[in-house]
């Protein structure tokens, strides 16, 4: 009976990411342009995978995002929802203000760093030039691009991060905090005491959150620097397009779409392990 | 209490599965096709129109015309998709779930691969047919509706690479006005010349986005330098020193003499021009709109030579004809092409947006005159098409071979590698992605 009701909607689900996922599947076996007949290729695409310098670059820019952006997010996500929790003044907009830029859509996030970000005319470089700095290549300079982008994906990601962080923060007892400051704790005390070792399960939840939206970091290089400058800021998510669409080889990047499934799974897989180990109640 | 629900979840699961198997069983039921021609016959046409707004009413104006000539013919248009090049996807799309259109706006890079699919019309012997005046038509544009020696389309757009200056800027510099004669060398002085970091203004651009449109304002100095871009088979030739050579000049003038403004998604540089703060820019006729609207004093001459050879490249897009083994529905769309494409309508419908005229017979008509006043220059546009005499391969290695080269550019104007070298990996780059076929 209950499948009565929630069949139509599941079905709908399934067909939706079931189907193309198993295509991917069957895509990287194959070699495809798009427009004429698939051919079965066997492991071709991945040994391809293996010897490609521009899939281990896309791996290394990935892994370069990921490993400063989610500590960075977190830790920022952290700080702002402490200075939050506290009842301040326009706490109701400096709420809203973070969070705001979470729900922008990646057109209007690109389209806005292209402007602050610009070389010759963006409002940084202006502010820079004014003080008497040397303007900054920032999205054209190959070794700072990659930086800029981890600085939009904080932008927009740093909302979240905080929300999530203020909703646990209510969940802590009041009266351990109180017993606290009673024997003579400090603010930072009960903060690093009380109020943090609640907070490790949502902490674990937007680490393993944080961490997937990274390894699928795609709108934002798309957007801005369409994995530029000379493939600067090619994420794999990228190379999966380049290859599908801009190429014209969706087997291959099928086989690099595969890889990123097994990659996140596993590191998600990991991340649950370390919460089950050590009775983390995140998931 | 357990035996009656697992009966009706069996009961439930199996109506689900007839459910979807009747829904696949429809999808996939075809209408018979009529096996004989048979002209006077009720038959439908859909027409993909990559068109944005205001050009896809027009389109739609004339599909409604066709259709008040030949009353039986109805032409189901629409833009296909939200943006022209978005139109491959939906066509690869079409193609996997065979609702594939009749007639579909085409970028000329995407032939070689639309004609390789087997799903495209043979109109080779038709247009031989006088009355379809197929030499009207500019050669690149029949070359690009030819891939393979097949012509699997007619042309729908033809456009062109010339040069375009700021008369104010010259002016102010005391610079003699670009000529139909001049060099490549001459084009570098006079952009050095130009350059002026204290009021931002810089002699002229190239594009690093990487794409097509970086990679095709390189042919023509290859050609005019002797060289291909490849050979009959699809494998790059570009590599050879005609083609370093044109790569080191946009390096010497990029990182020597820091006149050229890179531009890494080919739509900044055009509002650049326009507002005044570039000096040349090598562009077609579809920045004239946007030059006009900022009110630069502006003068289009030919591209510069190598010479006194001032080839030039067209990028023509094709209205590729697609096969559904109806005879009656590739009758008909044959003729409405033919008839899209005749010089009486076509004046209403490239001339009208602006573009170049996809006849030579049209020059002579009043709406090129007024085209030329509304923007001029594009009389010298046409003159520099009709001395463009070759095409951009349609092979469907091009695809691949074109983001090569794209990145190439990027990594010589951008990245410090040599030309030469650049250059060498990315025909090393294509031949792999070719023998890996």
């Amino acid at each position: 009976m209950a499948w009565g009701f929630v069949g139509p909607s599941v079905a709908i689900i399934v067909a939706l990411t079931a189907f193309p996922a198993v295509w991917s599947v069957l895509l990287s076996f194959q070699r495809w342009d798009g427009i004429g007949d698939a051919r079965f290729t066997a492991l071709r695409n991945y040994s391809r995978l293996v010897s490609d310098a521009d899939f281990y670059a896309a791996l290394r820019h990935t892994a370069l995002f990921t490993v400063i952006y989610v500590p960075v997010s977190i830790l920022g996500g952290l700080v702002v929802a402490a200075l939050l929790a506290k009842p301040i003044a326009l706490g109701a907009f400096y709420r809203t203000a973070i969070f705001v830029p979470f729900v922008a859509s990646a057109a209007a996030t690109g389209i806005l760093a292209n402007y602050i970000f610009d070389k010759n005319a963006g409002i940084i470089n202006n502010a820079l030039a004014g003080l008497g700095l040397a303007r900054q290549g920032f999205l054209e300079d190959p070794r700072q691009a990659i930086l800029v982008i981890v600085t939009i994906a904080l932008w927009g990601g740093l909302g979240f991060n905080v929300v999530v962080y203020l909703a646990a923060m209510q969940d802590v007892p009041p009266h351990l905090e109180e017993a606290a400051r009673l024997d003579g704790a400090s603010s930072l005390q009960v903060f690093r005491h009380i109020t943090f070792p609640h907070l490790r399960p949502v902490t674990v939840f937007v680490g393993v959150w944080q961490t997937v939206v990274a390894l699928q970091l795609f709108d934002i290089v798309y957007t801005t620097t369409r994995g530029g400058p000379i493939g600067a800021t090619r994420t794999i998510v990228y190379y999966v397009y380049r290859n599908a669409f801009e190429l014209a080889d969706f087997g291959q990047g099928s086989a690099g779409a595969i890889v990123l499934f097994v990659v996140t799974m596993v590191l998600t897989a990991g991340m649950m392990a370390y919460s089950w180990r050590r009775n983390v109640e995140a998931f | 209490m357990h035996r009656p629900a697992l009966a009706r979840h069996r009961q439930m699961a199996a109506l689900l599965a007839i459910a979807l198997a009747g829904l696949g069983l429809a999808a996939c039921a075809k209408t018979a096709s009529p096996s004989s021609l048979d002209t006077a016959a009720d038959v439908q046409l859909t027409w993909w129109t990559g068109q944005s707004e205001d050009a896809e009413q027009a389109a739609e104006a004339l599909a409604k015309e066709f259709t008040q000539l030949h009353p039986n013919v109805t032409i189901k248009a629409s833009s296909g998709a939200p943006t022209t090049p978005d139109l491959l996807q939906k066509l690869t799309a079409a193609f996997a779930s065979d609702t594939y259109p009749d007639v579909s706006y085409a970028y000329g890079a995407w032939m070689g691969r639309l004609a390789d699919s087997g799903k495209t019309l043979d109109f080779t012997e038709k247009v031989t047919a006088a009355d379809i005046k197929w030499d009207e038509f500019p050669e690149p544009a029949r070359i690009t509706a030819s891939p393979g020696g097949r012509v699997v389309g007619f042309p729908a757009l033809v456009d062109v690479l010339s040069l375009v200056y700021n008369k104010t800027l010259f002016d102010e510099k005391g610079l003699a006005y670009p000529t139909k004669d001049w060099t490549w060398q001459d084009f570098r002085e006079a952009s050095k010349a130009l350059t002026d970091p204290s009021r931002q203004i810089v002699g002229t651009s190239f594009l690093v986005s990487g794409d097509e449109d970086a990679v095709w304002r390189l042919w023509p100095q290859v050609w005019q330098n002797g060289g291909a871009i490849s050979d009959a088979d699809g494998n790059p030739t570009f590599d050879s020193p005609a083609g370093a050579e044109a790569l080191v000049l946009w390096r010497q003038m990029t990182v020597d003499d820091q006149s050229v403004y890179l531009d890494n998604t080919g739509v900044k540089h055009i509002p650049m021009f326009a507002s005044g703060k570039m000096g040349m820019i090598i562009t077609g006729p579809w920045s004239l709109y946007d030059i006009t609207q900022g009110g630069v004093d502006y003068g289009v001459t030919f591209l510069p030579g190598t010479d006194g050879d001032h080839q030039s490249i067209s990028g023509p897009d094709i209205w590729a004809a697609f096969d559904h083994g109806d005879p009656n529905r590739a009758y008909w769309t044959f003729e409405f092409l033919a008839w899209l494409t005749s010089a009486d309508v076509d004046k209403r419908w490239s001339i009208a947006s602006g573009n170049l005229p996809l006849r030579s017979s049209e020059k002579a008509s009043p709406e090129f005159a007024t085209l030329i006043e509304t923007y001029p220059g594009m009389d010298v546009m046409e003159a520099n098409l009709e001395a463009v005499v070759q095409a951009r391969p349609t092979h469907d290695s091009y695809v691949t071979l074109s983001r090569n080269v794209g990145e190439a550019i990027s990594q010589v104007l951008q990245g410090g590698v040599s030309p030469q070298e650049a250059l060498s990996q990315a025909a090393a780059k294509t031949r792999d992605a070719m023998a890996a076929e």
